[in-house]
């Protein structure tokens, strides 16, 4: 059911028959995406994206409290979009490389924080070796057993499969007996290979990003997935890309939420050519992802990139997750984001409520730890339809 | 209908207050001590009485607006007297009629570091014991003839101190008696008594003798009779004062036309019927304005305003202008909670711009393409008339393109107060001095009882309004504004929006609304509900409920460019300005910033056509 106003909206804009498709539980095809994505109505389609986002998850609106580990800043790639690598890690080019108490050490001492995950994400570094990883996993996993370690993008996966002469599942097996838990959705940017060729050809292909999923899936290490959103790609490359995402969730299964970034522009190759996208652009991704990625429980608003406002904005278009309190970003910030580098528990808690919904504390597998409903509600939450 | 029965004092300076009363068909008026005043209506003998204000200690009761008992100086009829000075006092006889004024007297004599016995007796016997190291207090018509050595005359004492103006007494009423028609017809026979003061003064020397002269100078030049936002300052500091001091307990101030409003009975109204009316154009009521406000989803409101921005302005394009914001000074005597811009006069950091500052600001704009300046600042103690008609004059003969968009009302009534002149001569030379159009700045929430919480010092609703349905009557066009946020209600703002509405059937001055959120860094007031999330709703609303009003900008330099593109598809059909500079809000923290360029690609990209405007919403310039 969509309000009559919807319905009229909808129709008046020619959208009638995706209207009813999506109230009739049927599957969009990419044509139907990008007609989404092209319609410049914006609150008509973003009404139909919330119906979709309050039938799966009623008013309940995710985080959690993770901290960021980023061992690195060295990377081989050469990726135009990236703010945040350097070639080497001498003093004069700003890089870095922690060494492994450094990094377990970076980590233990938030425990007092009350996180219960650590995201590591580093650069393709050029000469450390594979225990490495591996120790860095396993020191956390050793020190602080309930933690759970999301590590590693799938282009760091090819990265260490090439290198140490593994396969994915040899390299994911590993990681996985050591500790890890899940994998991080990044390194997708655009599968598709015009804009992979421009903007990062000597990182994983989009093949090989999709196959370390498949391999993780298979495993049983569920995973994320992104969309590096707003630079060269045109919208129906976007489509293409969710379109990739959609068929491999539907033989595995293995991903539970679906991350759009925008794309920030500032220290990096493509930025001074490309502005940032602007915020109608994140608004009718989030919804039409919403709509057409049938198959993801969630779509996620990276509020560190969004800024505040506009990830409250988020909530009403598709999107249920507002990712963490978020310790120590580096990667956006040195991009130019200027969103603040946590937000308190409180805040997100205010922002999440004032947009009508309920914030709800998970784990990293989206199990609810706490739903923090507001004491002075008057009404009363919609929860999921679960018929 | 029963009629309310009232109490009052017999005192003189009552007397403008209720010789209106006397043939009232609503009002039974009997006469009484201050101290009795206040028994019968804590006694419930009596629904409303002109009580001292300690005698609101008693009971929460509603204060009737706008009516009181003050003075802004020497007021003569609340005394300390005594042979010696009030430094060698060891006991003071406080007359037995009056509790504020013993309130008033221990404060003062508190602050002067004189903490002598206190002991009630009658006036006369207290004063004729006034000897040695002994005064007395005396109140009341008593004081037009006391000769002693020292006089201590309590109005300019407290005047003196505080800045501020004194509150001896109020209108009060016991809780849910009060009809708005009642409040009415008290400020009816104010307004009767207050013009007759001269005839009561009469009146009064014959009853009792003496010159009345002196007695209408007390009632016209001694004793003010208005509860404006100053007094209510004044009356809340005398009351934090005293009880900082424990002469009296905390009195929360309650006043009558809050609760009455809040009192209103409302009619039941169905969300989908009101946002289907909205969609299609009808005319909302109050009823349908609060319950949307209250309770329709974002994109249900969202999805109205569409459908009637769809309708005013079919042809898609989005308007801005290119225009700078000129803040000619930051001396400000307001001192609102929400504000962290202004700077009190004499302070390191405060300014009024030069001429040269001024022209290189204004040719920066030329050359960027702006055709207009918006030029407000704060009120400036010192700025007469003159000043604004010589400045107006300068920009015009040098700059003859420029449109000048000046002066919030706020500002034109401190002109206007500066210089002693009316409203009408205030703007008609500023008119001719070549003043275009004015901003609709200063607006906050028009609803009383909010601004006397976030702004005390700024012109009520209806000076507000006063001064737009003024300007519009020169044919002056204006903008009109909404900044909530501040903790106010839904019946708040959606009784802003009826409140301009009203305006606007009646001049259709305004060309276009435009509402952001209050943005609290580096201020002194807590939040209400600010979020982006309340800026799109109560946006969408405002175009539902705003019929008459042809254009709604979106705030992109508050909410950032993202949420105003979102407005753009929930009702608003203009971005704003390019701001060249901006000072009031980005000291508060929020700095958004864009060129043309960037405007342009924001409206673009939400799929609209950008188009330049002047103030008029004439399109100017080509198509881009």
């Amino acid at each position: 059911m969509i309000s009559t106003l919807a319905h009229r909206a909808l129709e008046r804009a020619g959208l009638g028959p995706i209207r009813d498709k999506v109230l009739n539980g049927e599957r969009l095809s990419e044509e139907e995406a990008l007609r989404l994505l092209e319609a410049r109505d914006l609150a008509a389609v973003g009404a139909l994206a919330n119906h979709v986002r309050e039938k799966r998850h009623g008013d309940l609106t995710f985080y959690n409290r993770n901290v960021h580990l980023n061992p690195t800043n060295v990377c081989v790639a050469s990726c135009k979009f990236c703010s945040f690598a350097r070639p080497d890690d001498k003093h004069a080019s700003e890089g870095y490389t922690m060494s492994l108490d450094q990094a377990v050490e970076h980590v233990l001492s938030r425990r007092p924080l009350g996180i219960t995950e650590v995201h590591i994400v580093s650069g393709l570094h050029p000469d450390l070796p594979w225990d490495f990883y591996l120790e860095t996993i396993a020191r956390l996993r050793k020190a602080w057993p309930e933690l759970h370690i999301k590590a590693y993008t799938a282009v760091e996966l090819h990265f260490f499969a090439e290198k140490f002469g593994k396969s994915y599942g040899q390299v994911l097996g590993e990681l996985k007996a050591a500790g890890l838990t899940t994998i991080p959705g990044g390194g997708a940017e655009i599968f598709a290979p015009r804009v992979r060729r421009k903007i990062c050809d000597d990182k994983a292909t989009a093949d090989q990003w999709l196959e370390v999923h498949r391999t993780a899936h298979r495993l049983g290490i569920k995973s994320n997935a992104t969309m590096l959103y707003g630079h060269i790609e045109r919208l129906d490359e976007r489509v293409d890309h969710m379109a990739r995402l959609r068929r491999l969730q539907d033989e595995t299964g293995g991903f539970q939420v679906f991350i759009p970034l925008a794309f920030h522009p500032e220290h990096n190759m493509i930025g001074k050519a490309f502005p940032k996208p602007t915020g109608y652009d994140g608004l009718r991704t989030y919804a039409v992802a919403r709509l057409y990625l049938d198959n993801f429980d969630h779509v996620k608003a990276y509020w560190i990139s969004l800024g505040e406002r506009l990830a409250q904005t988020s909530l009403s278009f598709g999107v249920d997750d507002v990712d963490g309190t978020v310790l120590e970003e580096r990667i956006y910030h040195m991009a130019g984001a200027t969103t603040p580098q946590a937000l308190s528990e409180a805040q997100l808690h205010r922002m999440i409520r004032l947009a009508g919904r309920v914030p709800v504390e998970r784990d990293s597998l989206y199990n609810v730890l706490k739903v923090h409903a507001d004491p002075a509600l008057t009404k009363p939450a919609r929860l999921p339809v679960t018929a | 209908m029963a009629k309310l029965r009232a109490a009052a004092v017999s005192f003189l300076n009552a007397w403008p207050l209720t010789a209106g009363l006397e043939r009232s068909s609503r009002i039974d008026l009997v006469l009484a001590e201050p101290a009795r005043c206040a028994e019968m209506l804590e006694e419930g003998e009596v629904d409303l009485a002109l009580v001292s204000v300690a005698g609101l200690i008693k009971g929460e009761y509603e204060i009737v607006p706008g009516l009181a008992i003050g003075a802004d100086g020497p007021v003569q009829t609340v005394l300390l007297a005594g042979e010696q000075p009030p430094a060698t006092w060891d006991e003071v006889f406080l007359d037995t009629a009056s509790r504020t004024s013993h309130v008033l007297a221990k404060i003062l004599l508190d602050e002067m570091g004189v903490r002598p016995r206190y002991t009630p007796r009658p006036a006369l016997e207290g004063l004729a014991a006034a000897r040695g190291t002994k005064g007395a207090l005396v109140i009341g018509d008593r004081g037009f003839d006391v000769r002693a050595n020292h006089v201590l005359d309590l109005g300019r004492e407290w005047v003196q101190r505080t800045g501020l103006p004194l509150v001896f007494a109020l209108w009060a009423a016991r809780p849910g008696r009060l009809s708005p028609e009642d409040v009415q017809e008290l400020a009816r026979a104010a307004q009767h008594g207050l013009g007759i003061r001269t005839e009561l003064a009469r009146r009064f020397a014959a009853e009792r003798g003496g010159d009345p002269e002196k007695y209408r100078r007390y009632l016209t030049q001694r004793i003010r009779y208005g509860l404006g936002p100053h007094e209510i300052v004044g009356l809340e500091k005398f009351l934090s004062l005293a009880a900082d001091k424990g002469f009296l307990p905390r009195i929360p101030l309650r006043f009558a036309d809050d609760v009455v409003r809040s009192r209103r009975i409302r009619r039941q109204v169905s969300v989908d019927t009101a946002l289907q009316k909205g969609a299609d154009g009808e005319r909302l009521d109050a009823d349908e304005a609060e319950a949307l406000d209250e309770k329709a989803p974002l994109l249900e409101l969202g999805l109205a305003a569409d459908a009637r921005r769809r309708a005013l302005h079919p042809e898609g394009i989005v308007t801005y202008i290119v225009s700078r914001n000129v803040n000619y000074t930051n001396v400000c005597t307001t001192a609102c909670h929400f504000c962290a811009f202004y700077r009190p006069r004499g302070h390191d950091e405060s300014y009024v711009l030069s001429r040269d500052q001024l022209a290189r600001k204004i040719e920066e704009t030329i050359r960027l393409g702006g055709i207009e300046i918006l030029l407000q600042g704060g009120l400036h103690p010192d700025l007469g008339v003159e000043w604004y008609e010589d400045l107006f004059r300068w920009v015009k003969a040098t700059y003859p393109t420029i449109n000048l968009h000046a002066l919030s009302p706020e500002e034109i009534w401190h002109i206007a107060r500066t210089s002693c002149i009316s409203l009408d001569e205030t703007l008609e030379r500023l008119v001719g001095a070549g003043l275009d159009s004015i901003p609709g700045g200063g607006a906050e929430v028009l609803d009383d009882e909010v601004r006397r919480r976030i702004a005390p010092l700024k012109c009520s609703t209806d000076e507000w309004l006063v001064v737009m349905r003024a300007a519009h009557r020169k044919g002056l066009k204006s903008t009109a504004t909404l900044m909530f946020g501040v903790g106010e209600e839904s019946r708040h703002r959606a009784g802003h929006l009826l409140r301009l509405r009203e305006l606007q059937d009646e001049t259709g001055g305004f060309t276009a609304f435009i509402c952001w959120t209050f943005q609290p860094e580096h201020t002194r007031l807590e939040p209400g509900d600010n979020s982006a999330h309340a800026y799109l709703r109560v946006n969408a609303l405002s175009r539902l409920v705003l019929d008459n009003v042809p254009n709604l900008q979106a705030s992109w330099v508050t909410m950032g460019g993202g949420v105003a593109q979102a407005a753009l598809h929930m009702g608003c059909n203009d971005f704003g300005s390019v701001m060249i500079e901006e000072n009031v809000v980005s000291a508060a923290g929020t700095t958004f910033q864009m060129d043309s360029e960037e405007v342009e690609r924001h409206i673009r990209d939400a799929g609209f056509v950008a188009r330049r405007r002047n103030m008029r919403y004439q399109l100017v310039g080509a198509a881009a």
